[in-house]
Protein backbone atom coordinates (compact mmCIF):
# COMPACT_ATOMS: atom_id res chain seq x y z
CA UNK A 1 0.00 0.00 0.00
CA UNK A 2 2.47 2.38 1.34
CA UNK A 3 4.67 1.52 -2.59
CA UNK A 4 1.50 2.56 -4.40
CA UNK A 5 1.02 5.47 -2.32
CA UNK A 6 4.64 6.58 -3.20
CA UNK A 7 4.00 5.59 -6.45
CA UNK A 8 1.01 7.76 -7.12
CA UNK A 9 2.89 10.30 -5.35
CA UNK A 10 5.75 10.25 -7.71
CA UNK A 11 3.81 10.11 -10.53
CA UNK A 12 1.43 13.06 -9.47
CA UNK A 13 4.91 15.36 -8.99
CA UNK A 14 6.19 14.05 -12.83
CA UNK A 15 2.62 15.05 -14.09
CA UNK A 16 1.75 18.12 -12.15
CA UNK A 17 4.33 20.31 -14.77
CA UNK A 18 3.41 18.60 -17.45
CA UNK A 19 -0.19 19.84 -16.46
CA UNK A 20 1.16 22.87 -16.16
CA UNK A 21 3.04 23.11 -19.84
CA UNK A 22 -1.00 22.06 -21.25
CA UNK A 23 -2.22 24.76 -18.98
CA UNK A 24 0.16 27.49 -20.40
CA UNK A 25 0.20 25.87 -24.15
CA UNK A 26 -3.87 26.61 -23.52
CA UNK A 27 -4.55 29.57 -26.13
CA UNK A 28 -7.74 30.44 -23.84
CA UNK A 29 -4.70 31.14 -21.10
CA UNK A 30 -1.96 33.00 -20.96
CA UNK A 31 -0.45 31.67 -17.69
CA UNK A 32 -1.17 28.50 -15.60
CA UNK A 33 -1.85 30.18 -12.83
CA UNK A 34 -3.65 33.53 -13.27
CA UNK A 35 -3.93 36.67 -10.39
CA UNK A 36 -6.42 37.40 -9.14
CA UNK A 37 -9.51 39.77 -10.31
CA UNK A 38 -7.59 43.40 -10.20
CA UNK A 39 -9.92 46.21 -7.66
CA UNK A 40 -10.47 49.39 -8.27
CA UNK A 41 -10.57 52.26 -5.01
CA UNK A 42 -14.16 51.52 -4.61
CA UNK A 43 -13.35 47.75 -4.50
CA UNK A 44 -15.11 46.71 -7.54
CA UNK A 45 -13.99 44.36 -9.76
CA UNK A 46 -11.87 46.05 -12.99
CA UNK A 47 -12.63 45.59 -15.93
CA UNK A 48 -10.11 47.66 -17.67
CA UNK A 49 -7.96 46.10 -19.98
CA UNK A 50 -7.54 45.49 -23.75
CA UNK A 51 -9.31 41.74 -24.66
CA UNK A 52 -8.97 39.50 -27.43
CA UNK A 53 -11.09 36.62 -28.55
CA UNK A 54 -10.00 33.10 -27.34
CA UNK A 55 -11.22 29.95 -29.18
CA UNK A 56 -13.39 28.92 -26.82
CA UNK A 57 -16.17 28.02 -29.58
CA UNK A 58 -16.17 28.22 -33.05
CA UNK A 59 -19.41 28.87 -33.40
CA UNK A 60 -18.76 32.74 -31.49
CA UNK A 61 -19.88 34.28 -34.59
CA UNK A 62 -23.36 33.04 -34.22
CA UNK A 63 -26.17 34.60 -31.41
CA UNK A 64 -27.43 31.52 -30.66
CA UNK A 65 -24.37 29.32 -30.50
CA UNK A 66 -25.38 28.65 -27.16
CA UNK A 67 -28.79 26.71 -27.96
CA UNK A 68 -29.33 23.53 -28.56
CA UNK A 69 -27.95 23.20 -32.57
CA UNK A 70 -27.98 26.79 -32.27
CA UNK A 71 -31.74 26.91 -33.48
CA UNK A 72 -33.22 30.31 -32.72
CA UNK A 73 -36.63 30.26 -31.72
CA UNK A 74 -37.88 32.82 -34.73
CA UNK A 75 -41.15 34.35 -35.20
CA UNK A 76 -42.43 34.47 -38.35
CA UNK A 77 -41.46 38.37 -38.87
CA UNK A 78 -38.15 37.27 -37.42
CA UNK A 79 -37.58 34.32 -40.10
CA UNK A 80 -39.06 36.82 -43.09
CA UNK A 81 -36.23 39.44 -41.56
CA UNK A 82 -33.68 37.08 -41.84
CA UNK A 83 -34.46 35.79 -44.91
CA UNK A 84 -34.15 39.77 -46.20
CA UNK A 85 -30.83 40.14 -44.54
CA UNK A 86 -29.38 37.08 -46.36
CA UNK A 87 -31.01 37.67 -49.96
CA UNK A 88 -31.10 42.03 -50.15
CA UNK A 89 -28.48 43.10 -47.71
CA UNK A 90 -25.21 43.79 -47.33
CA UNK A 91 -23.33 43.40 -43.84
CA UNK A 92 -24.29 47.03 -42.42
CA UNK A 93 -20.52 46.35 -40.96
CA UNK A 94 -19.17 45.95 -44.57
CA UNK A 95 -20.76 49.68 -45.67
CA UNK A 96 -19.06 51.07 -42.36
CA UNK A 97 -21.93 50.96 -40.18
CA UNK A 98 -21.47 50.33 -36.47
CA UNK A 99 -22.32 47.13 -35.00
CA UNK A 100 -23.55 48.31 -32.00
CA UNK A 101 -24.44 45.40 -29.16
CA UNK A 102 -25.12 43.00 -28.82
CA UNK A 103 -22.81 41.89 -32.20
CA UNK A 104 -20.13 43.62 -31.15
CA UNK A 105 -19.88 41.09 -28.04
CA UNK A 106 -20.17 38.60 -31.15
CA UNK A 107 -17.47 39.89 -33.29
CA UNK A 108 -13.61 38.96 -33.28
CA UNK A 109 -13.03 42.30 -33.08
CA UNK A 110 -10.90 43.43 -29.44
CA UNK A 111 -12.25 45.93 -27.85
CA UNK A 112 -10.68 47.88 -24.46
CA UNK A 113 -12.26 48.97 -21.39
CA UNK A 114 -11.72 51.66 -19.39
CA UNK A 115 -13.84 51.80 -15.95
CA UNK A 116 -14.30 54.67 -13.80
CA UNK A 117 -16.64 55.18 -10.93
CA UNK A 118 -19.16 56.69 -12.91
CA UNK A 119 -18.55 55.79 -16.05
CA UNK A 120 -17.73 52.16 -18.09
CA UNK A 121 -16.16 53.20 -21.60
CA UNK A 122 -15.89 50.31 -23.77
CA UNK A 123 -13.78 51.30 -27.00
CA UNK A 124 -13.86 48.78 -29.94
CA UNK A 125 -11.36 48.38 -32.84
CA UNK A 126 -13.44 49.50 -35.34
CA UNK A 127 -13.13 53.15 -33.77
CA UNK A 128 -17.07 53.06 -32.15
CA UNK A 129 -17.61 53.21 -28.57
CA UNK A 130 -19.99 53.01 -25.83
CA UNK A 131 -20.09 55.05 -22.72
CA UNK A 132 -22.55 53.02 -19.60
CA UNK A 133 -23.94 55.13 -17.40
CA UNK A 134 -23.29 53.55 -13.64
CA UNK A 135 -26.40 54.36 -12.25
CA UNK A 136 -28.76 51.69 -9.86
CA UNK A 137 -31.04 54.41 -9.57
CA UNK A 138 -31.95 55.50 -12.95
CA UNK A 139 -34.36 54.28 -15.57
CA UNK A 140 -34.99 53.87 -19.33
CA UNK A 141 -36.82 56.96 -21.05
CA UNK A 142 -40.23 56.43 -21.76
CA UNK A 143 -39.32 57.17 -25.81
CA UNK A 144 -35.51 56.66 -26.38
CA UNK A 145 -33.72 57.78 -29.75
CA UNK A 146 -32.66 53.99 -31.66
CA UNK A 147 -29.26 53.82 -31.81
CA UNK A 148 -26.63 51.10 -32.82
CA UNK A 149 -25.71 50.10 -29.01
CA UNK A 150 -29.23 51.63 -27.42
CA UNK A 151 -29.45 53.32 -24.63
CA UNK A 152 -27.37 51.78 -21.70
CA UNK A 153 -27.67 51.81 -18.09
CA UNK A 154 -25.28 49.92 -15.37
CA UNK A 155 -24.94 48.90 -12.23
CA UNK A 156 -22.92 46.81 -10.33
CA UNK A 157 -24.67 43.68 -8.16
CA UNK A 158 -21.53 42.54 -6.36
CA UNK A 159 -18.67 41.51 -8.88
CA UNK A 160 -21.00 41.95 -12.27
CA UNK A 161 -21.41 44.97 -14.09
CA UNK A 162 -24.71 44.27 -15.19
CA UNK A 163 -25.58 46.46 -18.47
CA UNK A 164 -29.07 47.07 -19.79
CA UNK A 165 -29.94 48.27 -23.03
CA UNK A 166 -32.84 49.59 -24.93
CA UNK A 167 -33.68 51.74 -28.07
CA UNK A 168 -32.17 49.69 -30.62
CA UNK A 169 -32.12 50.63 -34.37
CA UNK A 170 -34.57 48.09 -36.27
CA UNK A 171 -32.84 49.36 -39.70
CA UNK A 172 -29.18 48.22 -40.91
CA UNK A 173 -28.16 46.35 -38.22
CA UNK A 174 -27.60 42.73 -37.60
CA UNK A 175 -27.29 40.71 -34.21
CA UNK A 176 -24.40 38.13 -35.71
CA UNK A 177 -22.03 37.81 -37.93
CA UNK A 178 -24.55 35.60 -39.85
CA UNK A 179 -27.21 38.14 -40.42
CA UNK A 180 -29.37 37.12 -38.06
CA UNK A 181 -31.88 39.97 -37.37
CA UNK A 182 -32.98 41.97 -34.42
CA UNK A 183 -35.64 44.45 -33.82
CA UNK A 184 -36.62 47.71 -32.33
CA UNK A 185 -38.45 45.55 -29.55
CA UNK A 186 -34.98 44.29 -28.49
CA UNK A 187 -34.04 44.31 -24.63
CA UNK A 188 -30.65 43.05 -23.66
CA UNK A 189 -29.30 42.62 -20.71
CA UNK A 190 -25.57 41.89 -20.32
CA UNK A 191 -23.69 40.71 -16.85
CA UNK A 192 -19.83 41.24 -17.04
CA UNK A 193 -17.66 39.47 -14.63
CA UNK A 194 -13.32 39.19 -14.36
CA UNK A 195 -12.87 35.76 -12.87
CA UNK A 196 -9.11 36.44 -12.72
CA UNK A 197 -6.64 38.75 -13.76
CA UNK A 198 -6.36 37.30 -17.30
CA UNK A 199 -10.00 36.70 -18.50
CA UNK A 200 -13.13 38.91 -18.75
CA UNK A 201 -16.63 36.82 -19.15
CA UNK A 202 -20.10 38.07 -20.41
CA UNK A 203 -23.54 36.93 -19.99
CA UNK A 204 -25.79 38.17 -22.44
CA UNK A 205 -29.49 37.74 -22.39
CA UNK A 206 -31.17 38.84 -25.48
CA UNK A 207 -35.05 38.84 -25.58
CA UNK A 208 -36.74 40.29 -28.77
CA UNK A 209 -40.03 38.87 -28.98
CA UNK A 210 -40.89 40.93 -32.34
CA UNK A 211 -38.34 38.36 -33.82
CA UNK A 212 -37.67 35.53 -31.34
CA UNK A 213 -40.54 33.55 -29.81
CA UNK A 214 -38.33 34.00 -26.17
CA UNK A 215 -35.29 34.78 -24.81
CA UNK A 216 -32.19 32.93 -24.65
CA UNK A 217 -28.23 33.88 -23.83
CA UNK A 218 -25.13 33.94 -25.01
CA UNK A 219 -21.91 33.71 -23.38
CA UNK A 220 -18.54 34.56 -24.27
CA UNK A 221 -15.06 34.81 -22.61
CA UNK A 222 -12.07 37.09 -23.36
CA UNK A 223 -8.09 36.90 -23.00
CA UNK A 224 -6.06 39.93 -21.84
CA UNK A 225 -3.86 41.58 -24.25
CA UNK A 226 0.25 42.16 -24.42
CA UNK A 227 0.39 45.55 -21.63
CA UNK A 228 1.14 47.40 -24.73
CA UNK A 229 -2.00 46.22 -26.53
CA UNK A 230 -4.49 49.19 -27.22
CA UNK A 231 -7.59 49.33 -29.55
CA UNK A 232 -5.82 51.88 -32.40
CA UNK A 233 -7.12 54.45 -34.92
CA UNK A 234 -9.12 53.09 -37.56
CA UNK A 235 -11.13 54.68 -40.43
CA UNK A 236 -14.09 52.54 -41.86
CA UNK A 237 -14.92 54.72 -44.52
CA UNK A 238 -11.12 56.23 -45.42
CA UNK A 239 -11.26 53.89 -48.72
CA UNK A 240 -14.02 51.55 -48.55
CA UNK A 241 -13.60 49.74 -52.33
CA UNK A 242 -15.63 46.79 -50.44
CA UNK A 243 -18.78 48.59 -50.90
CA UNK A 244 -19.68 48.32 -54.84
CA UNK A 245 -17.95 44.49 -54.51
CA UNK A 246 -19.85 42.59 -51.90
CA UNK A 247 -22.17 40.71 -52.11
CA UNK A 248 -25.60 40.02 -50.22
CA UNK A 249 -25.67 38.41 -46.75
CA UNK A 250 -22.61 37.01 -44.83
CA UNK A 251 -21.13 34.11 -47.45
CA UNK A 252 -21.61 30.71 -47.74
CA UNK A 253 -22.17 28.93 -44.69
CA UNK A 254 -20.17 25.37 -44.26
CA UNK A 255 -21.97 21.64 -43.32
CA UNK A 256 -20.29 22.26 -39.88
CA UNK A 257 -22.05 25.29 -39.83
CA UNK A 258 -19.45 28.21 -39.64
CA UNK A 259 -18.96 30.43 -42.36
CA UNK A 260 -16.75 30.19 -45.26
CA UNK A 261 -16.05 27.72 -48.42
CA UNK A 262 -16.18 23.94 -47.55
CA UNK A 263 -13.04 23.21 -49.65
CA UNK A 264 -11.40 26.54 -50.80
CA UNK A 265 -8.77 25.94 -53.19
CA UNK A 266 -5.10 25.51 -52.68
CA UNK A 267 -3.04 28.87 -53.08
CA UNK A 268 0.01 28.35 -55.61
CA UNK A 269 3.12 26.93 -54.08
CA UNK A 270 4.99 29.51 -52.30
CA UNK A 271 8.54 31.05 -54.12
CA UNK A 272 11.50 29.43 -52.23
CA UNK A 273 13.09 32.26 -50.57
CA UNK A 274 17.36 31.25 -51.40
CA UNK A 275 19.18 31.69 -47.76
CA UNK A 276 21.84 34.20 -48.03
CA UNK A 277 25.00 32.92 -49.30
CA UNK A 278 27.70 32.40 -46.28
CA UNK A 279 30.59 34.84 -46.31
CA UNK B 1 11.89 39.26 -65.27
CA UNK B 2 8.93 37.54 -66.86
CA UNK B 3 5.77 38.93 -66.09
CA UNK B 4 3.16 36.27 -65.49
CA UNK B 5 -0.87 35.95 -65.27
CA UNK B 6 -2.36 32.95 -64.04
CA UNK B 7 -5.52 31.44 -62.81
CA UNK B 8 -5.55 28.29 -61.47
CA UNK B 9 -7.56 25.47 -61.58
CA UNK B 10 -9.12 24.86 -58.00
CA UNK B 11 -8.76 20.90 -56.76
CA UNK B 12 -10.29 20.39 -53.55
CA UNK B 13 -8.08 20.50 -50.54
CA UNK B 14 -9.58 21.50 -47.18
CA UNK B 15 -7.55 24.30 -45.21
CA UNK B 16 -7.44 23.81 -41.88
CA UNK B 17 -9.23 25.90 -39.64
CA UNK B 18 -7.73 29.51 -38.37
CA UNK B 19 -4.67 28.61 -35.70
CA UNK B 20 -3.45 32.07 -34.80
CA UNK B 21 -6.12 34.63 -33.39
CA UNK B 22 -8.31 36.27 -35.53
CA UNK B 23 -8.33 40.16 -34.56
CA UNK B 24 -10.47 42.69 -36.94
CA UNK B 25 -13.08 41.68 -39.92
CA UNK B 26 -14.39 44.75 -41.81
CA UNK B 27 -16.38 42.05 -43.71
CA UNK B 28 -16.14 38.24 -44.14
CA UNK B 29 -13.99 36.82 -46.63
CA UNK B 30 -16.99 34.56 -48.77
CA UNK B 31 -19.49 37.45 -48.60
CA UNK B 32 -16.90 38.71 -50.87
CA UNK B 33 -14.51 36.82 -52.70
CA UNK B 34 -14.45 33.16 -54.05
CA UNK B 35 -12.75 30.62 -52.24
CA UNK B 36 -12.66 28.12 -55.22
CA UNK B 37 -10.97 30.51 -57.31
CA UNK B 38 -7.31 30.78 -56.39
CA UNK B 39 -4.99 32.88 -58.20
CA UNK B 40 -1.06 34.66 -58.29
CA UNK B 41 -0.83 37.85 -59.54
CA UNK B 42 2.43 38.50 -60.43
CA UNK B 43 3.25 42.23 -61.77
CA UNK B 44 4.84 45.84 -61.34
CA UNK B 45 3.40 47.92 -58.32
CA UNK B 46 1.59 50.84 -59.98
CA UNK B 47 -0.31 52.26 -56.57
CA UNK B 48 -0.35 51.47 -53.19
CA UNK B 49 -3.32 52.38 -51.07
CA UNK B 50 -2.37 52.24 -47.38
CA UNK B 51 -5.65 52.73 -46.22
CA UNK B 52 -8.57 51.41 -43.65
CA UNK B 53 -10.94 49.74 -44.22
CA UNK B 54 -8.03 47.64 -46.00
CA UNK B 55 -4.86 48.19 -47.79
CA UNK B 56 -4.92 48.24 -51.45
CA UNK B 57 -1.92 47.34 -53.72
CA UNK B 58 -2.09 47.88 -57.33
CA UNK B 59 -0.52 45.71 -60.00
CA UNK B 60 0.01 46.32 -63.57
CA UNK B 61 0.16 42.86 -65.27
CA UNK B 62 0.79 42.64 -68.70
CA UNK B 63 -0.98 39.68 -70.62
CA UNK B 64 0.31 37.48 -73.57
CA UNK B 65 -0.97 39.87 -76.01
CA UNK B 66 0.78 42.97 -74.75
CA UNK B 67 -1.96 44.41 -73.30
CA UNK B 68 -1.55 45.96 -69.89
CA UNK B 69 -4.23 45.21 -66.92
CA UNK B 70 -4.32 46.44 -63.70
CA UNK B 71 -4.92 43.69 -60.51
CA UNK B 72 -6.25 45.37 -57.12
CA UNK B 73 -5.20 43.27 -54.04
CA UNK B 74 -7.00 43.88 -50.79
CA UNK B 75 -4.81 43.25 -47.61
CA UNK B 76 -5.78 44.03 -44.23
CA UNK B 77 -5.92 47.03 -42.52
CA UNK B 78 -2.38 49.25 -41.83
CA UNK B 79 -2.45 48.23 -38.39
CA UNK B 80 -2.73 44.94 -38.54
CA UNK B 81 -0.13 44.32 -41.61
CA UNK B 82 2.34 46.59 -39.05
CA UNK B 83 1.58 44.08 -36.25
CA UNK B 84 2.90 41.06 -38.68
CA UNK B 85 6.07 43.35 -39.82
CA UNK B 86 4.67 44.36 -42.97
CA UNK B 87 5.18 48.15 -43.13
CA UNK B 88 4.45 49.93 -45.87
CA UNK B 89 8.53 50.78 -46.55
CA UNK B 90 8.36 47.31 -47.76
CA UNK B 91 7.22 47.98 -50.83
CA UNK B 92 7.65 50.82 -53.60
CA UNK B 93 6.16 51.72 -56.55
CA UNK B 94 8.18 49.51 -59.69
CA UNK B 95 8.42 46.66 -57.29
CA UNK B 96 7.76 43.50 -58.67
CA UNK B 97 5.11 41.64 -56.54
CA UNK B 98 3.61 38.25 -56.24
CA UNK B 99 0.26 37.95 -54.93
CA UNK B 100 -1.01 34.50 -54.13
CA UNK B 101 -5.20 34.99 -52.83
CA UNK B 102 -8.15 34.71 -54.60
CA UNK B 103 -10.64 36.26 -56.76
CA UNK B 104 -13.47 38.45 -56.07
CA UNK B 105 -16.65 37.08 -56.47
CA UNK B 106 -18.08 39.82 -59.02
CA UNK B 107 -15.76 38.89 -61.58
CA UNK B 108 -13.81 42.08 -61.12
CA UNK B 109 -10.13 42.46 -61.35
CA UNK B 110 -10.08 42.89 -57.17
CA UNK B 111 -8.49 39.65 -55.17
CA UNK B 112 -8.39 39.03 -51.35
CA UNK B 113 -4.28 38.95 -51.11
CA UNK B 114 -3.65 35.61 -48.71
CA UNK B 115 0.19 35.88 -49.81
CA UNK B 116 2.30 38.30 -50.58
CA UNK B 117 5.45 37.58 -51.83
CA UNK B 118 7.68 40.95 -51.38
CA UNK B 119 10.81 42.00 -53.69
CA UNK B 120 13.64 40.64 -51.36
CA UNK B 121 11.87 37.42 -51.14
CA UNK B 122 10.20 37.32 -47.63
CA UNK B 123 6.40 36.22 -47.89
CA UNK B 124 4.11 37.81 -45.92
CA UNK B 125 0.31 37.64 -44.76
CA UNK B 126 -1.72 39.95 -46.49
CA UNK B 127 -4.90 38.65 -45.10
CA UNK B 128 -7.76 40.69 -43.69
CA UNK B 129 -7.79 38.77 -39.92
CA UNK B 130 -10.62 37.71 -38.73
CA UNK B 131 -12.80 37.53 -42.00
CA UNK B 132 -12.81 33.65 -41.67
CA UNK B 133 -11.20 33.12 -44.88
CA UNK B 134 -8.46 30.19 -45.83
CA UNK B 135 -5.32 30.46 -43.86
CA UNK B 136 -2.40 30.19 -45.50
CA UNK B 137 0.97 28.05 -43.74
CA UNK B 138 3.44 30.10 -42.21
CA UNK B 139 6.65 29.48 -44.93
CA UNK B 140 9.95 28.96 -43.14
CA UNK B 141 12.09 31.41 -43.93
CA UNK B 142 15.36 29.56 -44.75
CA UNK B 143 17.54 32.61 -41.97
CA UNK B 144 15.41 30.79 -39.18
CA UNK B 145 13.39 33.82 -39.08
CA UNK B 146 9.17 33.37 -38.93
CA UNK B 147 7.70 35.27 -41.55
Amino acid sequence: MKTFFLATGALALLLSPLGALCQQNDPNSKTAKPGPTPRTADRHADLTGYWKSTRDSKFFWHIGKDLPDRNLPFTPAGEAALKHNQTATKDPESLCIIGGAPRHNVTMMPFEILQGTRKVAFLYGDGSYRLIPIDPQRKHSEDPDPAFFGEEIGRWEGDTLVIDSVGFKDEKIWIDEYANPMSDALHVVERWTRPDAEHIHVETLIDDRKFYTKSFTYSRTWITGEPDDQVREFSCSENNVDEQHLGFGPGPVRKDGTIGYEDPAPLPPPIPRSPAPKE
Amino acid sequence: MKIKFGVLVAPVVGFALATALPLLAHHSFSAQFDGSKAIRVQGTLAKIEWTNPHTYFYIDVKDEAGVVLRWGCEAGAPAALSRRGFKRGDLKLGDTVIVDGYRAKDGSRLMDARRVTLPDGRIVSGASEGDGGPQVPQVPDPAGKKQ
